[in-house]
């Protein structure tokens, strides 16, 4: 079971909870019992509604009965005022602060708000700030990062506006907060991409220009990281910086990453004695686009850099291996 | 202290599993009985201990699942068909070599069943209510090439979709634009590997995602999912099994990975956990073990990285195409 501690259970401790356990068991199956009979012989009642509840309360991972949940909903929503869909919406939230990993309350959340009986974009909205806490609370689940790409679609499609930059600054104050967070790197791409592909940026190239500022100064932050340096080698070979800089200028950027990264590793060295291997792979992958690009490199280091990392990260030496046959 | 495998506990405690009937954890985890027995079954058939389940009693089982409403597995009698213990339903069958325990008219259906999940993009939902996740065209496309059923139309489009699913990073989400996640690795490619279309990805693609990959091993030997995350004994199958399609299997350190494995074993009474002093359980004691197999530790038996089941079984499927 994911992050439940281990325990010894004596033959004390283990009567005891067999005890406590009989009488969990009886109540428990015979609420199921009933609401399986409730769903197969379709009884759509509030009622239903209320039993329902009560099992998913006991287990919120009981696909079956989310499912008859959402059955029963559809066939007496003309008697469902606004407060019974607030009701639900706080239900599900309440499961998700106790389970924020189960998928099904994730869905039946999604469910509910597309047939809310408040169909305004208001609903949605709100929804933003409630995923935000929901983020804040946990900024790497990647559950509340899908979720929170799905609501910002229903938004996008309903005002026909795109929400890029706002998504854009989210991110940027995500990394600020935590420099490791890859999903909001992750996002970061996303965006951007879209942003160039729709003709978005006012100005690609004071925006490359910021955005590599930001990637250096990240670099140096937190250099033992390999969201950055994912984030960093994206960034590089993107064609949107190769297009809109000049070659003089693209190469000028190259060469800056060279010697800061080269930088990084000095410091690394003098500090703990030992190469950081981040800085090794990305000093490969900058003279591969500098070899693209057709710059003559005199005396060519990827050979030396692939085998330092043998010796500096032996966890992956047969792929350094692969890569020296790869350089002939 | 020496770090060994303990095969013997392992099969007592997968028996074990069935009688503990007076636990509440037993009946709260009905939903997932159908994928518990697939994990332990295929777990004692890599240690060779096949019969230590009644076969009887498990294709009983298994036909008490199949919902004759709409053709689907359900992962315990009277509840819903959901294509994620559809696919346990019929990797079960197959390992017993029992999939004529079905009636003509039951396989259809369940072919049917599967096929109307997918949607106009080629992905699939799990069931009726839309949800949508690469896991879901992994576990179709398996389901049917187990059946022997696949053909262009429900393959060519699920794989355009899978290809857009792809990320920067050399990773797979479970849709397009979704984080990379480990499992989403085995999802994707295993599904192309399963139709045959792992040569859908350029070379320069398969070796990133080697690398981001093997990227999931930390020092202490175990593999995480994600950047930044921690290590579980889960991704030991959706990494190696990934590594296992594209031939780059030993792009990780196996005997630190073996360490971690082992570590995570409850010496007492069996099993493999998430990570080492954490509660055990079925799902992360078959991966431990799949794990090991893949990298030939243990004299266990052969996995098929694709399918996650024996060899033995898997070798007798019909190749798509066919
Ligand atoms: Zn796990």
């Amino acid at each position: 079971m994911h992050g439940v501690k281990r325990r010894q259970w004596s033959r004390e401790l283990l009567k005891q909870k067999r005890i406590e356990d009989e009488k969990k068991i009886k109540q428990y199956r015979s609420l199921v019992d009933t609401v399986l009979n409730l769903k197969e012989t379709q009884i759509y009642t509030k009622d239903s509604l209320k039993l329902s509840k009560e099992v998913l309360q006991w287990n919120p991972e009981f696909n079956t009965v989310w499912n008859f949940r959402r059955d029963i909903i559809e066939n007496v929503k003309g008697q469902l005022d606004v407060t019974f869909w607030e009701d639900e919406l706080n239900f599900t939230m309440a499961e998700l602060k106790k389970f924020p990993k189960v998928y099904w309350i994730w869905n039946h959340r999604v469910w509910v708000l597309k047939n809310h009986i408040d169909s305004s974009l208001k609903i949605w909205q709100r929804e933003l700030i409630i995923v935000n806490k929901l983020l804040d609370m946990d900024a790497r689940n990647f559950h509340g990062w899908h979720y929170r790409r799905r609501i910002i679609k229903v938004i996008e499609d309903r005002t026909g506006k795109s929400n890029d930059h706002e998504e854009l600054e989210l991110t940027t104050q995500k990394i600020n907060k935590n420099i490791s967070n890859f999903s909001a790197w992750h996002q970061r791409v996303q965006l951007i991409t879209r942003m160039n592909d729709t003709d978005e940026f006012e100005n690609r190239k004071e925006f490359i220009t910021n955005e590599i500022d930001y990637i250096t100064n990240a670099m140096f932050t937190d250099a033992e990281d390999q969201s950055v340096w994912f984030y960093m080698e994206w960034f590089l070979e993107y064609e949107m910086v190769s297009k809109v800089l000049n070659h003089n200028e693209y190469t000028t950027i190259l060469n800056k990453f060279q010697s800061n990264i080269l930088i990084i590793n000095e410091d690394d060295k003098e500090f703990s004695g030992k190469e950081n291997p981040w800085c090794l792979k990305m000093l490969i992958i900058i003279e591969k686009l500098q070899t693209n690009l057709g710059i003559e490199i005199k005396d060519g280091k990827s050979k030396e850099w692939i085998a330092k990392l043998i010796e500096a990260d032996p966890l992956r030496k047969n792929r350094y291996l692969y890569l020296l046959h790869e350089e002939k | 202290m020496p770090m060994e495998f303990l095969k013997e506990k392992h099969i007592e405690y997968i028996k074990s599993l069935d009688a503990k009937q007076g636990d509440l954890e037993y009946w709260l985890s009905e939903h997932l009985r159908l994928n518990g027995v697939y994990w332990g079954l295929t777990a004692l058939c890599i240690l060779d201990a096949k019969d230590t389940f009644k076969k009887e009693d498990i294709v009983n089982f298994v036909l008490s699942c199949w919902v004759k409403s709409t053709g689907g597995f359900s992962p315990f009698p009277r509840h819903d068909a959901h294509l994620l213990t559809t696919l346990s339903g019929i990797q079960i069958l197959s390992i017993y070599n029992s999939l004529d325990a079905l009636t003509e008219e039951q396989i259809e259906k369940c072919v049917e069943f599967i096929k109307k999940n997918q949607l106009e993009d080629g992905s699939f939902q799990g069931d009726r209510f839309g949800e949508v996740d690469t896991r879901f065209i992994y576990t179709a496309l398996s389901s049917l090439s187990i059946l022997g059923r696949l053909t262009p139309e429900i393959v060519d489009p699920a794989v355009d979709y899978i290809l857009k699913c792809y990320n920067f990073d050399g990773g797979f989400g479970l849709s397009p634009g979704s984080e990379s996640h480990a499992a989403q690795a085995f999802t994707c490619l295993g599904a192309l590997a399963v139709v045959g279309k792992v040569n859908k990805l350029s070379k320069s693609q398969i070796d990133k995602i080697g690398w981001w990959l093997c990227e999931r091993q930390l020092p202490e030997g175990g593999l995480n999912g994600r950047p930044s995350k921690l290590p579980d004994v889960c991704y030991s199958w959706w990494v190696l099994s990934s590594l296992a399609i594209i031939n780059k299997l030993n792009w990780i350190d196996y005997k630190k990975l073996r360490h971690f494995i082992l570590s995570s074993q409850d010496t007492k009474r069996g099993g493999i956990s998430d990570r080492p002093d954490n509660e055990v359980d079925v799902f992360h004691t078959l991966f431990g073990i799949t794990g090991l197999s893949l990298m030939g530790f243990e004299n266990l038996n052969p996995i098929d990285p694709v399918y996650c089941m024996p060899c033995e079984v898997t070798s007798k499927f019909k190749k798509y195409p066919y």
